[in-house]
């Protein structure tokens, strides 16, 4: 095994497990059995590295069992007489299986020629596969770091190389595939580990790319039905519509851990915004904190359009059930349509059936969406809605809601925002409107904000008269909401993380809890989350900045009472987040004088 | 000799504390005579007890908070601003705050130009002494 030695410049895992069991086996010539296996194991590798993200456990389990077996025969046909379990066998075994997607390639594949090089990047590109895989196999290797950025499997080869290594040849670890992650050694669950932000589905929420898709599903339905059965729609920030247009898959997205949205990762991924977002999400959800209901607008239009996964239109509809109730919009017809019909059928339903105007829709559900969250002020994004809503305006029949909500009047107050946005598609749609509807990027102002402009409720209530008039002043003040584009995202997964709050609520409550009362619940977490990204903005601007950063949720935090001399912030994350977000908030210093998050 | 120290450091702070509580407490008094006799409602001895205890542990907030404010603006010196984001919660409150604010700002800027007027007009006599004079008392 001349070859693979000399290209071993770094001793990666697998190069270092090898030399073990090579120079320390003084039975039998397993040198060109190893490397062919070796060759075998980087072309199984090579292939299957790329479907090693954002793996779950199961897949990787039975795509584990299936290399395994698969290599399992390769290697004995190989070896021969490899049927003595002895521990060299047995790491031979977990090397070769390795590879999870090894059924792609047959053992004729096997060349020998790129072995070496071909190790040595196979092993980089399948180390950055899920952890899972290694999991059944490589048990003893409990401890590893974080891999943020380093590959898991390729860390737990390095464990049981070391492991080897230690007692042989005393190699040390190859310290650069951890990179940030290795300093703070956290063994906690192998799976927390891998849930690197890599992964392309796991963009959102690196920490949480783990958890089951099915379970979204799930509360999505339920969710629908809650809304069927509640009459009263809820007013969540209107601003994440941007959110299920982008996040394709369910699984990920919101319920997670939406109140630990990582600072690090791209805020309109993230799915749920409702819970304090110091970092970059602060600025939206201050904006979303004025228009707290026009994401529910806002998924109603995105549901309505972008054929997007169920989960997220599950969130629009209820967007929509919520908003239909009380505020009838163009937006509304066709959340209104999603939310009476599918809301048992599905969202997916509906939105593949609004596919076609799934474009302008988008179009309409961005300007609205920004408006909704923060306030929009652009003229273009009214124009974009406009033109949107004016193309579907003929497709779309306006169904009038069936039950007025409670929040008529903030509804109106909504609506009048939209109105002013989109004036010319109010117009289009005067005849449909049974009712303003908020439109779902206006910005939900709050009631204080109506208060403020009476203008507003007043604009509100001419739009219930079919007088689609909207206000100047409101499209002046609308504009900049449609700005934020990031904002979008936020609605649909705000609704449906205030769904998911109020289900913990009712688990901790311990006893059978009333709809209406988890309406009420879902009500004053809605006012309570305006309220902290309000003072979050505020805080940023006071210290004369535009972006919310952990100092100001420290002083929220301050205010609040959690903070104190005595109790820190870093304790409090401390103690009640999990791990992932520990590494990602307190910095911690890592090998080659790196200190990870920079300060 | 420490401990005692302390205590009657203690000491000082507790009546120092219980003077400014009294001094509250009358003033609320006198304030809810003036709305009792506008609005002719009584108040009773009760209430005009918790709502002093009430101004008075406020107070304590918002001095905490003001500092607060002040640290997280990486400032040393509570400012207009901290206090405008004190009031922030209550929009009349803020409103009268701003205006005042601005009729302060607006009396500094006034007097500033009252100082600059007298300044030149002190330099246009140019006589050195008077004018070192001027500017002490000026200062």
């Amino acid at each position: 095994m001349a070859d693979s030695y000399s290209l071993d410049c770094e001793p990666t895992t697998r190069t270092l497990l090898r030399r073990v069991l090579d120079t320390a086996d003084p039975l039998t010539p397993r040198r060109p059995r190893s490397a062919r296996t070796s060759a075998q194991r980087a072309l199984l590798e090579t292939p299957s590295s790329k479907k090693l993200r954002s793996q779950t456990k199961m897949t990787a389990r039975r795509r584990s069992h299936k290399a395994r077996s698969i290599d399992r025969l390769a290697h004995i046909q190989a070896d021969g007489h490899l049927e003595e379990q002895t521990p060299r066998t047995l790491l031979k075994n977990i090397l070769l299986t390795a590879p999870e997607s090894s059924i792609v390639l047959p053992e004729s594949v096997v060349k020998p020629v790129p072995a070496p090089q071909v190790v040595q990047t196979s092993r980089r590109e399948s180390s950055r596969g899920s952890l899972e895989l290694q999991l059944p196999e490589v048990e003893p290797s409990t401890t590893l770091a974080p891999g943020l950025l380093a590959p898991g499997r390729r860390k737990q080869r390095l464990r049981l190389s070391v492991f080897q290594q230690g007692m042989d040849q005393g190699l040390p670890l190859s310290q650069e595939p951890y990179g940030n992650a290795d300093a703070s050694s956290i063994t906690s669950s192998l799976n927390l580990t891998f849930a690197t932000p890599l992964q392309p589905q796991s963009v959102k929420r690196p920490g949480l790319a783990r958890r089951p898709p099915t379970r979204r599903a799930v509360d999505v339905g339920t969710f629908l039905q809650d809304i069927q059965d509640t009459s009263l729609a809820l007013a969540p920030p209107g601003d994440s519509l941007r959110t299920p247009v982008t996040t394709l898959p369910t699984d990920t997205v919101l319920e997670d851990t939406q109140p630990f949205s990582q600072p690090l990762l791209g805020r309109s991924p993230s799915v749920q915004h409702s819970l304090p977002c110091p970092s970059h999400s602060g600025a939206k959800d201050v904006e979303r904190a004025v228009g707290h209901r026009t994401w529910s607008s806002g998924p109603r239009l995105q549901n309505s359009g972008p054929g997007k996964p169920a989960q997220l239109m599950a969130g629009k509809v209820e967007e929509v059930g919520a908003l239909a109730l009380g505020f009838p919009n163009t937006s509304s017809n066709i959340s209104g349509e999603d939310g009476v019909e599918p809301l048992q059928n599905g969202v997916g339903e509906e939105a593949e059936g609004r596919m076609k105007e799934g474009l302008s829709m988008r179009g309409v559900e961005e300007a609205t969406g920004a408006q909704g969250s923060a306030r929009a002020e652009e003229p273009e994004e009214h124009t974009e809605v406009t033109e949107a809503e004016g193309s579907q305006g003929a497709i779309e029949a306006k169904e009038p809601e069936g039950s007025s909500g409670d929040e008529d009047t903030p509804g109106r107050t909504a609506s009048p925002e939209l109105a002013s946005s989109t004036p010319e598609f109010l117009r289009a749609r005067r005849l449909q409107f049974p009712e303003p509807a908020p439109p779902p990027s206006t910005a939900v102002y709050t009631d204080d904000y109506s208060a403020e402009h009476p203008e507003v409720g007043w604009v509100g209530l001419t739009e219930i008269t079919l007088t689609s008039e909207p206000p100047e002043t409101l499209s002046a003040r609308l504009p900049p909401r449609t700005r934020i584009p990031g904002p979008r995202p936020r609605q649909d997964p705000y609704k449906t993380g205030l769904n998911h709050y109020a289900k913990l609520f009712s688990f901790y409550a311990k006893m059978p809890m009333e709809k209406k009362s988890l309406e009420m619940v879902e009500k004053c977490l809605d006012k309570y989350f305006q309220h902290l990204c309000d003072d979050l903005e505020v805080f940023a601007a006071h210290a004369g900045r535009k972006t919310v950063r952990p100092e100001d949720l420290e002083l929220l935090m301050r205010r609040q009472g959690l903070v104190t001399d005595q109790v820190s912030l870093h304790v409090l994350v401390e103690r009640h987040l999990p791990l992932e977000y520990r590494q990602l908030l307190i910095p911690c210093a890592f090998s080659g004088n790196s200190v990870f998050p920079a300060q | 000799m420490m401990e005692e120290k302390e205590g009657a450091e203690e000491q000082q702070r507790f009546s120092y504390r219980q003077r400014l509580k009294a001094a509250v407490h009358y003033t609320v008094g006198c304030l809810c005579e003036e709305v009792a006799s506008d609005k002719e409602v009584q108040f009773s001895k009760q209430t005009i007890a918790a709502i002093s205890e009430v101004t008075f542990r406020q107070c304590e907030n918002f001095a905490r908070d003001l500092e607060m404010f002040a640290r997280h603006a990486k400032r040393s010196t509570i400012n207009t601003e901290d206090v405008k984001l004190l009031a922030r919660r209550s929009n009349s409150l803020l409103k009268y705050i701003t205006e005042r604010n601005e009729d302060i700002a607006q009396f500094n800027l006034e007097r500033k130009a009252k100082k600059k007027k007298k300044l030149e007009d002190e330099n246009k006599n140019s006589v050195e002494p008077a004018e070192a004079g001027a500017v002490e008392s000026e200062d």
